[in-house]
């Protein structure tokens, strides 16, 4: 027993120690509040002021920072947002499934296996902007494997589009006839043909030659075009109206932004699977189920409130992600309304504030903070949800 | 899925309308085995199995009997679990689990490649050591095997649920609460529920891994009690640590040794005129 004999090692030293140990971390956190208050007030600051209905409900005004504001960009989140979470969702949590219950037997193919975990593990890592270029080649051009989109010319690949030939009738009203081949541009009216009214009433069109009498009850006046009348093409998009390659659009921004969050949801879905104990699926195995049964009636809805807190975290980084979107989207900044298709591009709130933010004219300076703040407000209310439903199962698993 | 399946789900529209048990019933005629009919339910022959490199089981030979309760007794690591999880076929998500020899459930070689798993564990429930219910009500616990496995009204569940769970002595104590958490039940209680939801599926054997090694002694009594009457209807082979257990609720016991069978024969003959030295002392608690 060598220890009795051996002196002590001084307690107030240790103590001391201690002290100091304490107060490093403590200062090292305050730190970390003290930039965030900071960050904080001097946004409030700046743009606290303005943020009004008129700022949440108008667009952007070229070199009128008064009049602008941020509807379209938020809506423009929104859609780019839906888009990546209906894409990144289904795939990650498909592949976390695959990765964390689908373990192959065979050595080759569990090698396979193991490369997938190590690139999503990888993935985690690169930074966006990297994924914004992949987003372009990949989903903007498509590797030009479709053709080049021009100006004025019909996309060879496309869904959605309804196509008519506009023409106003003798009473000045637009009638649409359909359109049959989309690459006639224009085309003469010789004889009576279908077509609809602006209402999408179908009605039978009347010629009548230039300068003979026009009819006399103003109904058949709606439906008379003059013969020779030149009708020129109309497209009408569908809101899921698509084209071959995508182009800058938010379809391209949203596929990019999934890439981006893509390894996370999977990751975060992969921890979610794993805390659920190996007993349930014992209990699921020895009942007879499939593994896919065992997956969908026991793992999953064990796994779900974990892969949805997961999920949400991952959408907040999508949010407020800009180096992505500036590099697929191109800076856009200035649509007045919110996207009507999938094939339409549009400002978001991080390219609106990175924008604004180097804008010469410095009156958008400020609405650059105050739509900050709009974006953080968002971003809060996303991570409450997360914590809230985090919050909920625990309390429901104790009872 | 196979022919039998098919038939299976032929028998089960036949009889909508007749009670959840006897479209078991029916299942199971369909699959030709006459419950209780074959003296022997499971017969190991020159059996042994391998964790990768590792021997766990060697050359057991050994039959249990219909309608009774075998139980393997034997130190930790001695391979009675593995051999126990070979009957149902759970060591399949084990990858270098692999066994070689005769395993046979009634006329079904249980080791074919061809053998359903699915289908297996059909005919041949488990309970484990630890309860482990599904953190659903304890209604959709017993339902869930039977509404994986048949086609059956809600009305006919709802009775398979009702006579699982007297069945396992659980129905009394739970009837008012069929649709709350099964997590909010004793340790006890979960494991009669697990055991609801074994039956409830009607299979011919019961695997019970050391059933009450993680209860308390009024819930210990309570299963070995279900257990003496389960195997009226159920062959139950089961593992345990306790002598006492063994020796209280099982028909015939196998002692295990190192992956070997060192005796089996009847408890009463094994726990009082042991053949060997070896199983004496355990018996006795010299070792072990």
């Amino acid at each position: 027993m060598p220890h009795p004999d051996r002196p002590l090692i001084n307690d107030a030293v240790r103590k001391a120690k201690n002290q100091l140990f304490l107060v490093v971390c403590l200062l090292a956190s305050s730190l970390v509040l003290v930039v965030l208050v900071f960050m904080l007030t001097t946004l409030v600051r700046q743009g606290g002021g303005h943020i009004s209905w008129r700022f949440l409900t108008s667009y952007h005004h070229d070199d009128n920072p008064a009049a602008s504001g941020i509807l379209p960009a938020m809506a423009g989140s929104l859609v780019v947002c839906l888009i990546c979470a209906a894409a990144a969702i289904p795939v990650g949590i498909g592949t976390a499934i695959l990765m964390e219950e689908f373990r192959p037997k065979n050595r080759t193919v569990n090698w396979l296996h193991q490369l997938v975990q190590l690139n999503v593990n990888n993935l985690a890592g690169v930074p966006s902007i990297v994924y914004g270029i992949l987003g372009v080649t990949a989903f903007v051009y498509m590797f030009n494997l479709f053709g080049v989109i021009e100006a004025n010319k019909t996309p060879q690949f496309e869904m959605g589009a309804r196509r008519y030939y506009q023409v106003r009738t003798i009473a000045k009203e637009y009638v649409w006839i359909p359109v049959q081949d989309k690459n006639e541009r224009t085309i003469r009216i010789e004889q009576p043909c279908r077509a609809l009214t602006v209402q999408g009433e179908p009605l039978e069109l009347q010629v009548i030659e230039r300068g003979a009498p026009p009819p006399s009850d103003p109904a058949d006046l709606a439906r008379t075009v003059y013969r020779g009348s030149v009708a020129s093409i109309f497209n009408q998009h569908r809101f899921f109206y698509a084209h071959l390659p995508f182009g800058t659009s938010v379809l391209s921004a949203g596929l990019t932004l999934a890439l981006v969050i893509l390894p996370i949801v999977v990751i975060s879905t992969q921890e979610a699977i794993r805390a659920v104990p190996g007993t349930l699926r014992e209990a699921a195995f020895g009942l007879g189920t499939t593994r896919w049964q065992m997956v969908r009636t026991v793992v999953l809805p064990a796994a779900l409130p974990g892969i949805m807190t997961g999920t949400i975290l991952a959408m907040g980084r999508a949010i407020g992600e800009a180096a992505p979107l500036l590099a697929v989207m191109r800076g856009v900044i200035s649509n007045s309304a919110a996207p009507a298709n999938l094939m339409e591009n549009s400002a978001t709130l991080p390219v609106l504030i990175y924008g604004w933010a180097q804008d010469e004219n410095k009156g958008f300076h400020d609405l650059s903070a105050a739509a900050i703040l709009v974006l953080l407000v968002l971003l809060l209310l996303m991570n409450a949800t997360a914590i809230f439903i985090r919050y909920r199962t625990e309390h429901n698993t104790r009872n | 899925m196979n022919g039998d399946e098919e038939a299976l789900e032929a028998t089960a529209e036949v009889n909508v309308g007749l009670s959840g048990l006897s479209a078991i019933a029916a299942a199971r005629a369909a699959e030709n085995v006459p419950a209780g009919a074959a003296r022997i339910a499971v017969n190991f022959e020159d059996f042994n199995a391998w964790y990768g490199d590792f021997q766990a089981i060697r050359q057991v030979n050994l039959k249990m009997h219909a309608n009774n309760v075998t139980a393997f007794i034997g130190p930790s690591g001695c391979g009675k679990s593995t051999l126990l999880k070979w009957v149902n076929r759970m060591n399949d998500v084990i990858p270098e689990a692999r066994a070689s020899g005769k395993l046979r459930l009634g006329e079904t070689d249980v080791l074919a490649r061809t053998t359903d798993v699915v289908a297996l564990r059909r005919r041949v429930g488990m309970v484990f050591q630890k309860p482990n219910p599904f953190p659903k009500s304890l209604y959709d616990n017993v339902a869930y095997g039977p509404r994986l496995h048949f086609r059956m009204s809600k009305s006919d569940v709802a009775d398979v649920v009702e006579w699982a769970l007297r069945k396992a002595a659980l129905w009394d104590e739970v009837k008012d609460r069929l649709h709350s958490s099964a997590l909010g039940l004793s340790g006890g209680q979960q494991q009669r529920l697990c055991i609801a939801r074994a039956i409830a599926i009607g299979p011919e054997v019961l695997l019970m891994d050391e059933p009450c090694s993680a209860l308390d002694p009024a819930s210990t009594a309570r299963i070995e009690d279900l257990i003496f009457e389960l195997r009226e209807q159920y062959t139950i082979v089961m593992v345990t640590h306790n002598m006492q257990q063994a020796a209280r609720v099982s028909d015939y016991t196998a002692f295990f040794y190192e992956g070997k069978i060192v005796e089996d024969g009847t408890t009463n003959e094994l726990f009082t005129r042991p053949r060997r030295k070896q199983t004496e002392d355990y018996v006795t608690g010299k070792f072990g």
